[in-house]
């Protein structure tokens, strides 16, 4: 399957990576929280991007093209230029190194996030498989 | 600059030396400006002890002002732990309110008959009578001395029992726990029979041009408070990243030979959070507010233990009970001991009862079992009081391990014990450890941050895989320069702002006009100045080491299998520094190349 990053289909395939993947399944068995990209435009980007995940206990409950975030109130909210997004995609910026030097803006409880990083890192690992091209 | 007070303790005569212009140009103040000041003072001969030995207080051109994280003072002399430059820096509020007194440094030589304590106050000081401080724990001094001097609102910096007894980790504490750490300078106030400094002012700081100061210092702490790794300690404290440093396999257990610990989860910053944080506490004027106040079972609020304390006294002695950790960190503060240092030290004790090297005759019945934190507790009362086992534990890891014929059993650098970031989990620390101007510091570069992900473009601070080896070396030392800088400033390690950012305030400050280059040069000229220190006590390129421990492989966890390859390291990064790889001292070119003539003629003739 083709996902382009960004896109509907590149979502779907997401979560369908999320709810067949035994190593994010058994790393993530403990998270129990939701999530949102909010994609800022930049290069290519030329339109405000959000996707919705719900992620509980391994699985993704839902995933979802937003327009607003005024539906949801997600946990955390993953806030960054289009192309911040696309270099962590790329395997060219660590997901780590983009938190840590402002290039990806995380709002919610920083707790939940660092007692969680082995999921955060391979949900950027799952995120990182599915994709085969990105806008440019 | 404001003048600094030169005291001399035994003849009680003060004077009042003014720094020259082109040495505030050049150093800024803080560590720099101290390694300048102490260079031809700080002798192989100098018996740390001694009366002759100097103590320096410094703050930098920033202290006391509201901007990002700049609450900070340092201490610097010869260490009495490694024989080498002692640099300790601290937070609270003590640094600011020595301004707001109208000097920017302290110079203390001399010994007093009996104990005294000084008193500064708007531009004045007074040297008092402490004999009845003498005893007394570092919350206690500070809240008899505000008494007596009728001044609730006075700082006050002192040392505990470990001071006075020459512990040579003992530290400078002041406000809610808050230590100058490390190198052992509580001992050698001590040995002055200084119990405690006491200050009061209410000047403003100069700031040359301070309408530009305060629109940048806001525009700086609004993008500190945004800054991830500050909401993270915010919300967590320096343990924030205790879960994370676990994952890598960067958090020692069971003295550096774990690297599985299942109790490591229990005692993190975020473990914290969930269960007895009370509350947070701040240095001046500081928009991160790292501090913790936890709350234990007897429902009394205190000071919650930092990331280093948290290690040192959890899974490094394989306990993974927070609120014995908050207790036994609470006891270092208040003997004034160094938690890295005793915890370490404590921690080669195990390893050494463990492997049979030292037995119940030793520790005069005493078992030494990992995870048994009441014998932990008792080590430490015979450390500060150096009976028993305690006064060999006293005299830190290196020593403790060559009197039971174990010296290459301790996790030392030069003297100073190993912190608990393990360089197997994140390398860049191999050369940190190995190259740091008192031994095996975090703090002189924190460069776990960098190998964690926090590298900064716009420092050209890069990011390397966090096992890379030589091809890091370069951004090693320009790393170290950076924070040889925020030491002149003495400015928090974690104010992650920009270097436009820091060039901005310390132009607006000190009426200069550099950019972000000529920042690092000063980082660079301290860094150097302090490596010709210890070049002159004798230090050579074969100390630059790590201790066996951390050459081996662990056995699993995170960083399994791996091994810096620290030889490999040093051979790139000594041209990077530009430093002789025969003696690995600085060469004359590079001396020269940053003005210190008189350095260069020193070390080459």
């Amino acid at each position: 399957m083709t996902a382009i990053f960004p896109s509907p289909e590149w979502l779907q395939a997401l979560a369908d990576k999320l709810n067949s993947d035994e190593k994010y399944a058994r790393i993530a068995k403990n998270w129990e929280a939701d999530l949102a990209f909010l994609i800022e435009p930049s290069g290519p980007l030329k339109e405000q991007v959000f996707y919705y995940l719900d992620l509980w206990h391994g699985k993704c409950r839902r995933a979802a093209v937003l327009t607003d975030l005024s539906e949801v109130k997600p946990a955390f909210i993953l806030r960054a230029p289009y192309e911040n997004f696309a270099r962590v995609l790329k395997g060219e910026l660590d997901p780590m190194q983009a938190m840590m030097t402002r290039k990806l803006q995380v709002q919610g409880s920083m707790a939940y996030m660092m007692r969680n990083v082995p999921t955060v890192l391979d949900f950027v690992r799952c995120c990182r498989e599915i994709t085969t091209e990105i806008l440019s | 600059m404001q003048p600094i007070l030169k005291i001399d303790l035994s003849t009680r005569r003060p004077e009042t030396l003014i720094i020259p212009s082109e040495w505030e140009c050049d150093y800024l103040g803080g560590a720099s400006l101290a390694a300048r000041l102490l260079y031809s003072s700080l002798t192989l001969d100098l018996d740390p002890f001694s009366p002759e030995a100097p103590l320096l207080f410094l703050t930098g051109p920033l202290t006391g002002t509201a901007g990002p994280a700049v609450g900070r003072f340092v201490v610097c002399g010869k260490s009495p732990a490694t024989g080498l430059w002692a640099e300790s820096n601290c937070g609270g509020f003590w640094g600011p309110e020595l301004r707001f007194a109208g000097f920017d440094g302290l110079w203390i030589t001399g010994k007093a008959e009996e104990p005294v304590y000084l008193w500064i106050n708007d531009g004045r000081f007074e040297i008092r009578e402490a004999a009845h401080l003498w005893g007394l724990d570092t919350y206690e001094i500070q809240s008899k001395i505000k008494e007596e001097l009728g001044q609730p609102s006075a700082r006050v910096a002192g040392i505990g029992l470990a001071g006075e007894n020459g512990v040579l980790f003992a530290n400078i504490m002041c406000d809610h726990g808050r230590a100058a750490g490390r190198t052992g300078l509580g001992a050698v106030m001590g040995a002055k029979n200084l119990k405690a400094i006491a200050v009061k002012g209410n000047s403003r700081i100069p700031l040359a041009r301070s309408k530009k100061y305060a629109l940048l210092r806001s525009e700086a702490n609004r993008a500190l408070k945004a800054d991830n790794y500050s909401r993270a300690a915010h919300e967590l404290g320096t343990a924030g990243v205790a879960d994370y440093s676990d994952y890598l396999g960067a958090m020692p257990k069971r003295y550096f030979h774990a690297g599985t610990f299942a109790g490591a989860e229990k005692v993190s910053g975020a473990t914290m959070a969930e269960t007895i944080l009370a509350g947070t506490s701040t240095c001046h004027a500081c928009v991160i507010a790292c501090g913790r106040v936890v709350r234990l079972e007897d429902g009394a609020k205190r000071k919650g233990p930092e990331y280093e304390t948290i290690v040192g006294f959890g899974p490094n002695l394989l306990n993974g009970n927070l609120a014995a950790i908050t207790r036994l960190g609470e006891l270092c503060d208040r003997y004034g001991m160094d938690t890295i240092s005793t915890s370490n030290t404590i921690g080669l004790a195990f390893r050494l009862y463990e492997k049979a090297f030292i037995g119940k005759a030793d520790t005069g019945g005493l078992g030494l079992h990992w995870g048994d934190v009441e014998a932990v507790a008792q080590l430490l009362h015979l450390t500060a009081h150096r009976e028993g086992i305690g006064k060999y534990l006293s005299q830190g890891a290196r020593r403790f391990g060559k009197h039971f014929s174990a010296e290459d059993e301790a996790v030392q650098v030069n003297g100073l014990e190993v912190a608990y970031h393990d360089p197997r989990g994140v390398s860049g620390m191999a050369l940190v450890y190995a190259t740091s101007p008192r031994g095996a510091c975090h703090m002189k570069s924190d460069y776990f941050f960098v190998d964690w992900g926090q590298a900064d473009e716009s420092l050209e601070v890069e990011f390397f895989e966090r096992q890379a080896g030589a091809e890091k070396a370069a951004n090693v030392a320009r790393h170290q320069d950076w924070r040889g800088l925020y030491d002149a400033l003495v400015m928090c390690a974690f104010a992650n702002i920009s270097g436009e950012m820091v060039a901005g305030l310390v132009n607006a400050a000190c009426g200069l006009n550099y950019v972000v280059e000529d920042l690092f040069c000063v980082g660079e000229r301290g860094w150097n100045m302090k490596r010709a220190i210890n070049n002159r006590l004798g230090l050579r390129r074969a100390n630059d080491k790590l201790p066996k421990a951390l050459l081996e492989p662990l056995p699993d966890g995170g960083a399994a299998g791996y091994v810096p390859p620290l030889e490999e390291m040093l051979s790139a990064y000594y041209p990077a520094r530009g430093w002789d790889p025969e003696t690995g001292c600085p060469t004359r070119e590079k001396l020269l190349a940053l003005g210190l003539d008189d350095v260069a003629k020193d070390l080459w003739g």
